[in-house]
This record gives C-alpha cells, sequence and structure tokens, in this order.
C-alpha cells in the first residue's frame, strides 16, 4: 500500500510542471504576471480569459494568470511569489485594496512594472491602472432610471459583498444619483446577494411574498438582476417591472432583448483587457512611465442590445 | 392527584424529548404569523419548500453519513460539477434523461472516490471530502473556464416546473424523504448505519461489513447530490460552476438541526426536514421583515450554537440514563 500511494504522490508530482503556470524560462519576452481576484468569480474569470486571449496577439509578452481564490492572503502571496519570481510586470485584480496595497507599492519598490484594475488601487507612486468608473457604471442607470421609475415606485435592491470596493461605489452612486432625487421611491427590500444568482432569487421569492407592488428591480450586477427577474418572469403581476444592473454579461444583454430587463453598464472585459495589455507594452517598452486609463461605460438597452449581442457572440459567450 | 400529576409530567417530557424539534417548529411558524401576515400562506409554504429542497436534498444525504460517524464537505462543490456538465450534455444532446443521469453518474463517482479514500486509505472523512471539495469546484471551473452556460431552455422543467400544483423539486424532496426515510428505518443497510456510527468496534464484532456500509452511505449520498445539482441549476436557470458555495453547510445546519448527532449513531431524515424548515422559516421571516442581512448572519449563527448545546446536553442525558440503567441491572443481578 505504502508502495502505492509513493508512486501515486510521485506521479501527481511529476504532472505538475505540466500544468505548471509559474514563472517559464527565459524566451526573450517580457514576462507578466496576472493575478486575478477569483478564477471562481465569473466576471473575474471573464477577465482572466480576454486577458490571455489579448496575449496572444503580442509576440513579445507572454502572460502568466494566478488564481487569488477570493482571498486577500492569497492574493498577497501571489503578489509576493511574483516579486520574487522577478516577473518584468504584474498586473493586480484586488480582491480588497487596501490590503493589497503594501504588496501592490512592494511591487513597485522592487522596480517592477505594476498595473492596478477592477478596482484600481488609486495613489501609489509609481503604478499604473486601468480600470472601469463603478460610481460611473451605477450612474448611467441610475440616471435613465429617474425618468423611466414611477411616482411613488416600490423598489428593491440587491448588494454586492460589504467590503468591495465596486460593491460599495455602485450602491453610492445609485443613493447620490437616484435615491436622493427621487424621495418618493419606497425601498420595500435590500440585502447581500453577494454577486449571485441563487441568492438574488431566493431574496426576490420572499419580497414577493410581501409584496403585492415591486416596480423595480435595482441590481448591482447582473447576475442578481437575472436571478431576481428568473423569479417573476412568468407572473402577471410583475408584468413591466423595470430591471438595472452592471456588467453587460452574455444572458443580460438577452434578458434585455427579450424584454425582461431594462438595462445595465458594460464593464467589458475585453476593453479592460485591451487596455491592460497595451498599458503594460507601453511601460515594459519605456514609450511611457505611467499610465491610468478608465473605459467607457456605456448603457446597454433595447435600442442597442444586438450589438452586444454579437459582442457576445464573437467571443464565444453565446 | 399526585399520579395524575407525575403521568402528565412524564408525557410531556416524553413528547419534549421525541418531538422537540416539531416543538420549536409550531413555535417559529406561530412567531412569524404573528409578524408578518404574508408568512402563513398557501404561496409563501410553497415558495419556502422551493427554497429549502436543493439544501434539504444535500442534507438527507448529510444525515445518512453522519449517523455512520461521517460527513460530506464536498457536496457543494460535486453539486456544481455534476450540474455544470448535465447542463452541457443537454445543450449537446436535447435529452433530459441523459442529462439527468450524467448528473447523478458524475456524483456518485466524486463520491465512490471520497469511500475509497475513507476506507481504503483511512483518511478522515472530514479531510477527504475537504479534498474533494477544492477538486470538484476545480474540475467545473476548468471545465466551463469560469463562465456560466446560458440559454439551457426546457432543462428548467425540473427545478421550474409543477406537478399539479406542487412545484417540482418539491416533489422531488417528498419522494427522497421517503426514500431516506425508509432506508435508515426499514433496512438492514439502514440499521448498520446506526450500529456503525454508534460504535464501529461493535458493529465490526457484531459482524456487520463496515467498509461496504459506509461506500454504499456514499454512494447513497452521491445520488442525493446529483439530483440536488439538476435541480439547481435547472432552477437558476444557468450552468453556474459557481454555484452553491458553502451549501454544504447549510446542508450540515439542518441536519444537525434536525436533531442528527455528530458523534453519529443517531438521526432522523423527519428531524432533518424540520431542521430545514427551521433554517427556511428563518431566512424567510427575516427577509419579508427585511431584517438587516448582518444581523440575519448572527441569529443563524446563534440558532446552530444552540442546536449543537441542546445536542451535547440531550447525547449527556442519554449516556447518564443509560449508565443508570447499567448500574440498576448490575445492583439488582449483585442483590
Amino acid at each position: 500500500m505504502k508502495k502505492i500511494m509513493l508512486a501515486l504522490l510521485a506521479l501527481s508530482l511529476m504532472c505538475v510542471p505540466a500544468f505548471a503556470n509559474g514563472q517559464a524560462e527565459d524566451d526573450g519576452t517580457y514576462k507578466v504576471a496576472y493575478i486575478a481576484r477569483a478564477q471562481a468569480d465569473s466576471f473575474a474569470a471573464w477577465l482572466a480569459n480576454a486577458v490571455m486571449e489579448e496575449a496572444d496577439k503580442y509576440d513579445d509578452i507572454s502572460v502568466k494568470v494566478f488564481d487569488g481564490q477570493a482571498s486577500d492572503d492569497r492574493v498577497n502571496s501571489l503578489i509576493e511569489n511574483a516579486i520574487v519570481n522577478k516577473f518584468d510586470a504584474i498586473i493586480i485584480q484586488p480582491n480588497n485594496g487596501e490590503s493589497q496595497r503594501p504588496y501592490a507599492e512592494k511591487v513597485v519598490d522592487a522596480g517592477i512594472i505594476c498595473i492596478t484594475t477592477n478596482a484600481r488601487i488609486a495613489g501609489i507612486p509609481g503604478a499604473s491602472s486601468v480600470d472601469a468608473d463603478p460610481y460611473e457604471q451605477a450612474a448611467v442607470n441610475a440616471r435613465v432610471a429617474i425618468q423611466q421609475i414611477p411616482e411613488n415606485a416600490n423598489v428593491v435592491v440587491l448588494k454586492g459583498p460589504p467590503g468591495n470596493f465596486h460593491a460599495d461605489e455602485r450602491r453610492v452612486s445609485w443613493e447620490k444619483e437616484f435615491f436622493a432625487k427621487r424621495p418618493d421611491v419606497t425601498i420595500v427590500g435590500e440585502q447581500i446577494a453577494n454577486w449571485n444568482k441563487d441568492e438574488a432569487m431566493a431574496l426576490m421569492e420572499d419580497w414577493v411574498q410581501s409584496n403585492d407592488r415591486i416596480d423595480a428591480i435595482i441590481a448591482m450586477n447582473d447576475n442578481m438582476c437575472a436571478g431576481a427577474l428568473e423569479v417573476v418572469k412568468d407572473n402577471a403581476k410583475f408584468d413591466g417591472i423595470l430591471a438595472y444592473g452592471v456588467d453587460g454579461t452574455a444572458e443580460a444583454t438577452l434578458l434585455i432583448k427579450d424584454g425582461l430587463m431594462t438595462s445595465t453598464c458594460l464593464q467589458s472585459a475585453y476593453a479592460l483587457a485591451e487596455n491592460l495589455l497595451s498599458t503594460s507594452h507601453k511601460l515594459l517598452t519605456g514609450a511611457e512611465s505611467q499610465i491610468d486609463i478608465d473605459i467607457d461605460c456605456p448603457l446597454v438597452n433595447m435600442e442597442n442590445v444586438d450589438e452586444y449581442i454579437e459582442m457576445h457572440k464573437r467571443a464565444g459567450a453565446l | 392527584m399526585k399520579l395524575n400529576s407525575e403521568k402528565l409530567n412524564h408525557s410531556w417530557n416524553t413528547i419534549k424529548n421525541k418531538y422537540s424539534i416539531l416543538l420549536v417548529l409550531v413555535f417559529l411558524i406561530a412567531v412569524s404569523t404573528l409578524i408578518n401576515p404574508n408568512f402563513l400562506t398557501g404561496a409563501n409554504m410553497s415558495n419556502v419548500s422551493r427554497q429549502i429542497a436543493v439544501t434539504t436534498i444535500l442534507a438527507f444525504g448529510e444525515t445518512i453519513l453522519i449517523i455512520c460517524g461521517m460527513l460530506d464537505l464536498s457536496s457543494g462543490s460535486v453539486l456544481s460539477l455534476s450540474g455544470v456538465l448535465s447542463v452541457s450534455v443537454f445543450k449537446m444532446t436535447g435529452s433530459l434523461p441523459l442529462a439527468f443521469f450524467t448528473a447523478i453518474f458524475v456524483a456518485v463517482f466524486c463520491n465512490l472516490i471520497n469511500a475509497l479514500m475513507v476506507t481504503r486509505f483511512k483518511a478522515p472523512p472530514f479531510i477527504a471530502t475537504l479534498a474533494m471539495q477544492a477538486m470538484a469546484r476545480g474540475a467545473a471551473l476548468l471545465y466551463t473556464k469560469g463562465q456560466n452556460i446560458y440559454q439551457i431552455e426546457e432543462y428548467t422543467v425540473f427545478g421550474q416546473g409543477f406537478i399539479g400544483f406542487i412545484p417540482t423539486p418539491v416533489v422531488f424532496l417528498i419522494i427522497l424523504f421517503v426514500a431516506t426515510w425508509y432506508i435508515l428505518n426499514h433496512t438492514r443497510f439502514g440499521r448498520s448505519l446506526f450500529a456503525i456510527g454508534g460504535n464501529e468496534e461493535a458493529a465490526i464484532a457484531s459482524g456487520i461489513n463496515v467498509n461496504r456500509n459506509k461506500v454504499l452511505a456514499f454512494v447513497v449520498n452521491g445520488v442525493l447530490v446529483g439530483i440536488a445539482g439538476v435541480l439547481f441549476m435547472s432552477r437558476v436557470n444557468s450552468g453556474l460552476p459557481n454555484g452553491a458555495i458553502n451549501y454544504e453547510f447549510h446542508a450540515l445546519t439542518s441536519s444537525i438541526i434536525g436533531g442528527t448527532s455528530f458523534s453519529g449513531g443517531v438521526g432522523t431524515a423527519g428531524g432533518t426536514v424540520a431542521g430545514a424548515f427551521i433554517v427556511g422559516f428563518l431566512n424567510n421571516i427575516m427577509n419579508l421583515a427585511n431584517v438587516n442581512s448582518y444581523l440575519q448572519q448572527i441569529v443563524r449563527g446563534a440558532i446552530i450554537a444552540l442546536a449543537v448545546i441542546y445536542d451535547i446536553r440531550s447525547k449527556s442525558k442519554r449516556d447518564l440514563k443509560k449508565l443508570g440503567n447499567i448500574t440498576e441491572k448490575k445492583d439488582k443481578a449483585d442483590s
């Protein structure tokens, strides 16, 4: 038995290099470490995939993706490993900006190019960033909702994980851009659904029981919005319910096309990836020394949804 | 008069010990009805039953495993893996039966690996299933590249359909409840599980094939997880590789609140259902009353702590009672 176990262990260890994702041997290309927040987060996974696809367009750059597993400790360890392995550039998608700040500063101190993204860690001298402004992502929806949501409406609000920069900023944006300007609107339910569709579904099922009238779903991302819509889509009592999300996922574009969802704001992983790679290239080749970019926050609604469905089809998401 | 009072006390103690979980459930229903008039309506009861169906089915598996001294920390991840593969098979073939059995096959396969680790390599179930939790989640994410699978169309019949006026997941829940109850109470396998969990060495001495029964327990758990996987993905109308995170803990909570003892040898299918309804009703009433999310977490944690304390105290009482009986018999024999 011991021999079998030892053989299996040895075999497992021998397999590791085959799947290794660490620093490759020096082949003359710039080595970039991309530290993803969590591959289990569907947007983070979309962004990581887009970064890898974009990297294929650069002959002089090779990118390695590392999974932070939604853990500050894990992300920080991966940053330290990347510094020790002497990557030429390290792109950090923080799990929690303030927790990763000292480690991002270590990257800069080590003379390695540091880029933070989704969300940016602001105010680190020498570091660059590529991001979409979470406040603006929610605001583009909130500004149209002011006109669309009826007077004295009842609304429900689905929030992302507490402490998450994008989750918090989007909620702040809805507060300032919508609720502060529409005191007639009543929030009949507001809970955390952690970006998850199934959690949002369960919450909406309960709210539907306790409220005869819900006029709008305000969700901090598309997954939660889709979950809430799943509950009311066949319920005549909630026909015409308005629903707002953020991200512009493939599912959200289909829901908009079907007339179930009102609007979302595209946080394009492709645009982020394109800018991350071009920024990396400019910094690595010395063309520029520091760059901060915000990608656009286009509103996706019935009028323009077809072009975004096409975008997802081209990317193989639909 | 004194005799009547003693009899009454005895009856009350019997009811309290045997049906305490149901008393808690009835109390919770009464309080919730007072808090919110929408609580005790047919629509809301159907709503809560639908919401708890997946975790209760997982909890049946946990109950079976805990009774024989094991547990499964991989059920949420295996649910996700079996669910996304099932959805994927449906999208490729359009066959609902094939998709359904794919989920069961995948979940049973994962549970056979768990069983192998536990019985052949003597790994503690906690560690073995923790390893499977990571492997299954990783496999689901690798297969889907972390992306959700959409447009699953007729597949939603499992989780969103109705048979008569009863939601399909609730029909599955009732059938699997009866099956679990039957296995635990009317089969040799069920009796063996209690014997193994109560005292494994005594079970071996009495000729029970412990390893075979443990493997079988994992296989039954696999079937339940596979069905839960189909219902979950169908309910959310997508294949979610990151879905059902922490569902194993929700299932464990239902099982423990329902009176299943972590020490093994004690547990019932009915108690598990009652435990699941207590959790479901609590979540439901807190949402109906729009209780703050953070406060909800505190309440859930407190309920688990109380259930575990109750379990430990009951076990101490049982042990003392057994000890008392043994001493009494010994004294009689000596005299």
